[in-house]
């Protein structure tokens, strides 16, 4: 076995996209320069930081082995919330912020409990729970409103130190967190249950528990980034939810996670959050009109998903079964 | 870890408990709500189901098949504007513009079947990319500009009568008579349920897999495409954004409807009763004063309901509830 | 070191369905011994194992250990219990490294909590290097390694608990000599260290170099328990096969031809099936021997299409190339594969019998594509009256027929093709004996009306007792071809148990 192969086998999963993302940017850099100077990456840091959160979130659901679809319904529930505290203060920013994330907490849990207590498919569970949350933030928000405190408003997009925004600081904490939490025993706990139940059990691995804390853990950042959302734009949406769930999806995928659980991780989500981003400005710097993004973004999705295979296959011993 | 399976007593089938939830839904809603069981708003239920009851006829063979069909709303968008543009308000051309956008609806189902199929894409992942694409092509083929507005035999077509029967209603009828006879009639039906079931098996009882599952994707495509027609001539006009609700719509109707998300069990009759219960929840809004947003709340509730009766773990506890020894099917695992 | 007994089990009976897998059986080990059970498939190890390893409960009887009751309710208990287990199914999980699935449970944490890698890879290297085994790359992921480098994980795993009971049950499966010879002086050192190992093989050789005591096990009861050293092969060989119900068996009917119906030259599915050659009659059965992981199940699916196999096969004749088991029997190939595993393969468990049995017939009995209702009526009585399927009606969901009955299921159902070319694998597994007796009888009336039939299986007796010819697979070739006289259960045994010993590439035409 070459040593090649063995570089490309021990390979995390987020190198191609990786790879992707610097050659993105390399270009943009090269067809605009000045894009990577810190005040326009705080720009990109900003609008990618949304779908990062709930692309987190979607990622540790996806790597217990299921998915979560009503993530978009948290996360416009979480904006609803924020843009309906009127004549809040700056500092009830923190209460307020933690009764959001304890109310995605409690929506993921629920959906943890369902799909484990009732053996139900997480799609469906997930799909009817979308349906409530969604409906519940069109209840206490019916239409969008730019309503969001004006403290909380200003805090979205202070600067932390003088300098660093607060998108870019997020970031950077959510990565440095995921640096830690990736090696907790928790972490390893959802992994197996993703990758082998019937091993994981045997192993002593309560399949409720990582169902509950996964998808607790899912409606958390969803609820954050829903938060952060409204604090961005100041304002709220019941429906904003869905334009970030499909592309959560996707997000996930691209960074390398494998659907079907147990490997992969929330650096390549990252990643596959900001090639998603990235694309639109790269659309509009070759000159193709900016409804290229979509149809770039397809491509980029199945390409992905097909290559994997390709590069794995050629990486995998002969006759290493699967 | 195996438990022996007992002979089981066939439960009602998940198809007839939804139509016994139907009944049992409109009976309550027209207790509170006299005019509900009009004849006249009945058909309108009727009409307004329709569309999502063809639009999820290939979302009902698809999820039998053990797959998911998430590029209905693109699909759906494509084939109306394109329907539009073409047809330039015109009737003329329409015998052969039909046929195409069609055509069209299934050339999307067979790009999906193929890389679900034979490229081994996950069914997500490859139907949410077409979905991606289309949205796109059909943004930069737009370009924005809003299409011309539909030709009026299309509109016949969606709000027409033939003398005091909705055309669009004979359609439907005539389409689920048809898928209903395929499912249970032809080779075709028996190798959609034997691919739904277990694959493995499929294959090694010589089913032709591939193109089962390529043909099921096809339908949905041309599904979607004929309801994306269909909407045209209900709203007169064809926008960006009209298919979106079908996403959900599709789905929550074949889940309803008593088909299991994993595939091998279900039917297009089952399907129907979910788009007809979509639709009569609409009708508890008036009566309870609510606002638009509890009715997904319901849906959703209604949802989680259907399929926590299904699931094998609330059967037992209802078989050993009612004391049947026999009905208390253990089902082998391992 | 002979004390009381360590593990103690008395009347075990366990029961599936109509099949007694388990009939008052007794069992008794002590601490500082290699304890080898024995017996032929379906003889009930496996389900005794899976009952000490919590994987099972008896129905009748109970079991002692250390001189308290033992009545685990789950694996986890029997790992509490101080036993641990290398099963045939590994417990491994395959997305996490070797060091991650070693240690899984008890891992070394930092001072943030956090699993220490450093820690964990570096107990793996010493345990490995503690054990003599060569080492394997902590770090690499577990998907990555060979079946066999699988086993020595899953092994070491066993090993690196302080567990009283040490379970192998087939556990050199895989593994190349050098390896076998590692895992049983390993299993030595443990026995000599006061532990017990239970030990289950196929293989007599090793059983012999590292048991103390041997049980033998036959249709679910012990046949008898005595020190190695006091038994001959032969004796032992005896005690697993017993005297056989003369009747179970057709009478040996030459319906051999000379029609060459399949000719295989190379077959080969890398890296388990190498170089195969046969040659099977119209009216012939030829039986198929080998131990587990032999090239059987790549030959099997090969031919059939199931998967990719290089190599020329000819179908009366004719050159072919199976694309697919579609393909395969489609009329003018007409062969069909009665699978491995008829509950994930040969059948589909919801749906009713009826819609089973003619699944693969569809083109009989449709025309354009629409279903003829009589001429499936007609399939389907035809079929049960055929293979004598016992079945209440044939809308019942074929997952609640016995074992028996659903292989007469499968096997009609390829009938039902017209296939005359019939590749059985292992047909009579977790199948009770009336119903073997009448699978025996119909391949025999098959064979005598023309029909080729290939047939493997893991119970000599029957390859002995049924087949015309018998060719031994050892390593993925051909080694041996017995026929006529020389087909004895003992001699095909020996043969698979010699396993691995001078493999001879032959030709079985």
């Amino acid at each position: 076995m070459s040593s090649i192969q063995a570089a490309v086998r021990q390979a995390p999963v987020w190198v191609p996209p990786l790879v992707v993302l610097v050659v993105m940017l390399v270009v943009i850099e090269s067809l605009r320069p000045g894009s990577l100077a810190m005040s326009r990456l705080a720009i990109e840091a900003s609008e990618a930081m949304t779908l990062i959160l709930i692309a987190t979130g979607q990622t540790i659901v996806v790597l217990r082995g299921g998915i979560d679809l009503s993530l978009g319904g948290t996360l416009s529930l979480a904006t609803a919330i924020a843009a309906t505290r009127a004549d809040v203060s700056f500092g009830e920013l923190l209460p307020w912020l933690f009764v959001i994330i304890a109310l995605g907490a409690l929506i993921g849990a629920l959906n943890g409990a369902l799909v484990s207590a009732l053996q139900l498919q997480p799609f469906v569970v997930t799909l009817a729970t979308w349906s409530i949350v969604s409906g519940f933030a069109l209840i206490i928000l019916p239409i969008n409103k730019a309503s969001v405190p004006a403290a909380w408003f200003e805090a979205g997009n202070a600067k932390v130190l003088g300098f660093l925004p607060v998108p870019i600081l997020l970031l950077f904490l959510l990565l440095l967190w995921w640096a830690w939490f990736r090696r907790t025993r928790l972490a390893y706990r959802i992994r197996a249950a993703g990758s082998d139940e019937r091993g994981a059990f045997l192993n002593r691995v309560s399949l409720t528990r990582t169902n509950v804390v996964s998808y607790g853990l899912a409606g958390c950042l969803a609820a954050g980034g829903g938060f952060f959302f409204s604090t961005q734009t100041g304002s709220g949406s019941p429906v904003v939810g869905s334009q970030f769930i499909l592309p959560s999806i996707a997000a996930v995928v691209i960074g390398g996670t494998n659907l079907a659980g147990g490997r992969g991780g929330v650096t390549g989500t990252v990643i596959g959050a900001l090639i998603l981003n990235l694309i639109g400005d790269l659309i509009f710097l070759i000159g193709l009109s900016s409804y290229w993004q979509q149809v770039a973004s397809g491509i980029i999705l199945i390409g992905v998903v097909l290559l994997a295979p390709l590069l794995r296959m050629a990486s995998e011993p002969s006759g290493g079964d699967g | 870890m195996i438990r022996p399976l007992r002979a089981r007593r066939r439960t009602p089938g998940a198809t007839l408990l939804s139509y016994i939830g139907l009944i049992a839904l409109f009976a309550l809603i027209s207790v509170f709500s006299p005019g509900f069981a009009d004849p006249n708003h009945i058909t309108t239920l009727l009409i307004v189901a329709a569309f999502t009851g063809i639009a999820a006829i290939g979302q009902t063979w698809v999820i039998i098949g053990g797959g998911i069909d998430l590029s209905v709303p693109w699909t759906l968008n494509c084939a109306a504007v394109m329907l539009t543009a073409l047809a330039r308000g015109q009737d003329g051309m329409l015998v052969w513009i039909i046929p195409l956008i069609l055509l069209g609806g299934v050339l999307v189902g067979v790009v999906n079947g193929v890389g679900i199929a034979i490229l081994r894409v996950s069914p997500i992942v490859m139907t949410l990319s077409t979905n991606i694409v289309l949205q796109g092509l059909l943004f930069i083929a737009t370009k924005g500009f809003p299409p011309p507005p539909t030709p009026r035999a299309v509109v016949w077509l969606a709000t027409g009568r033939m003398g005091p029967i909705p055309v669009i209603l004979v359609l439907w009828a005539l389409l689920a008579v048809t898928v209903v006879l395929i499912e249970r009639r032809t080779s075709f039906g028996r190798y959609l349920y034997a691919v739904g079931t277990s694959p493995t098996v499929a294959t090694f009882s010589g089913v032709p897999t591939a193109r089962t599952t390529i043909a099921t994707y096809a339908v949905s495509g041309a599904g979607a495409a004929l309801a994306g027609i269909l909407l045209d001539g209900y709203a007169r006009q064809s926008y960006l954004g009209m298919g979106d609700p079908y996403l959900f719509t599709t789905i929550a109707a074949v889940a309803i409807g008593g088909a299991s998300i994993l595939g091998g069990s279900g039917s297009y009759l089952g399907t129907i009763a979910g788009a007809l219960i979509l639709t009569e929840l609409t009708g508890l809004l008036p009566i309870l004063k609510l606002e638009s947003g509890y009715l997904s709340v319901i849906y959703g509730v209604v949802i989680l309901l259907t399929v926590a009766l299904a699931a094998p773990t609330t059967q037992r506890l209802i078989a050993r509830l009612l004391a049947r020894p026999d009905a208390a099917s253990a089902i082998v695992s391992d | 070191m002979r004390d009381s007994p360590l593990l103690q089990a008395e009347s075990i009976t366990k029961r599936f369905g109509g099949i007694v897998a388990l009939q008052d059986m007794h069992f008794a080990a002590a601490a500082g011994e290699v304890h080898a059970i024995l017996g032929e498939n379906g003889a009930g190890k496996s389900t005794f194992i899976g009952i000490l390893a919590g994987a099972l409960r008896a129905d009748e009887g109970h079991i002692v250990l250390r001189g308290e009751p033992y009545a685990p309710h789950s694996p986890v208990d029997a790992a509490a219990a101080g036993i641990a287990t290398v099963l045939q199914e590994l417990s491994l999980i395959p997305d996490l490294t070797v060091a991650e699935n070693l240690w899984f449970g008890s891992e070394e944490r930092t001072r943030l909590r956090t699993v220490d890698r450093r820690r964990i890879e570096a107990r793996t290297r010493a345990l490995f290097a503690g054990l003599g085994l060569p080492a394997i790359d902590p770090g690499a992921l577990l998907r990555s390694l060979g079946v066999g480098q699988r086993q020595l994980v899953e092994i070491a795993k066993a090993l690196s608990g302080d567990a009283d009971i040490l379970i192998l049950d087939e556990a050199t499966s895989a593994l190349v000599p050098g390896q076998v010879d590692w895992l049983l002086r390993a299993a030595r050192t443990r026995a000599d260290a006061g532990k017990l190992v239970l030990y289950i093989s196929h293989r007599l050789a090793e059983v012999r170099r590292v048991a103390d005591r041997v049980a033998v096990l036959r249709n679910g009861e012990t046949v008898g328990t005595q020190a190695t050293a006091s038994l001959t092969d032969d004796q032992i060989v005896s005690m697993m096969l017993g005297r056989r119900l003369v009747s179970l068996y057709p009478e040996r009917v030459a319906t051999a031809t000379q029609t060459v119906a399949l000719s295989v030259t190379g077959l080969t599915v890398a890296p388990r099936l190498r170089d195969v050659d046969l040659e099977l009659h119209e009216g012939e059965i030829l039986g198929v021997a080998g131990l587990e992981g032999h090239g059987q199940r790549e030959l099997f699916l090969g031919l059939f299409g199931a998967i990719r196999a290089q190599g020329q096969v000819s179908v009366r004749g004719q050159r072919v190339t199976i694309r697919s088991p579609r393909h395969a029997m489609s009329a003018g190939i007409g062969m069909a594969l009665l699978p491995e595993d008829r509950r994930h393969q040969g059948l589909l468990l919801t749906k009713s019998v009826r819609e089973n049995l003619v699944l693969s017939a569809l083109g009989r009995v449709a025309r354009l594509g629409v279903i003829n209702p009589r001429a499936e009526a007609a399939i389907v009585t035809q079929a049960i009256e055929r293979t004598r399927i016992k079945t209440d009606t044939p809308e019942q969901p074929a997952g609640t027929l016995s074992g028996g009955n659903q292989q007469k299921v499968v096997l009609a159902k390829l009938l039902a093709t017209g296939a005359r070319l019939l590749l059985f694998y292992d047909p009579t597994r977790g199948v009770d004996v009336g119903t073997k007796a009448e699978l025996f009888a119909l391949m025999r009336e098959l064979a005598a009306s023309g029909y080729a039939i290939l047939f493997y299986s893991t119970d000599l007796a029957e390859l002995a007792n049924v087949a015309d010819r018998t060719i031994v697979l050892s390593y993925g070739s051909v080694s041996t071809v017995l026929a006529g006289a020389d087909i004895t259960e003992d001699r095909i045994l020996a043969a698979t148990m010699a396993g691995g010993s001078g493999a001879e590439r032959g030709s079985a035409a």
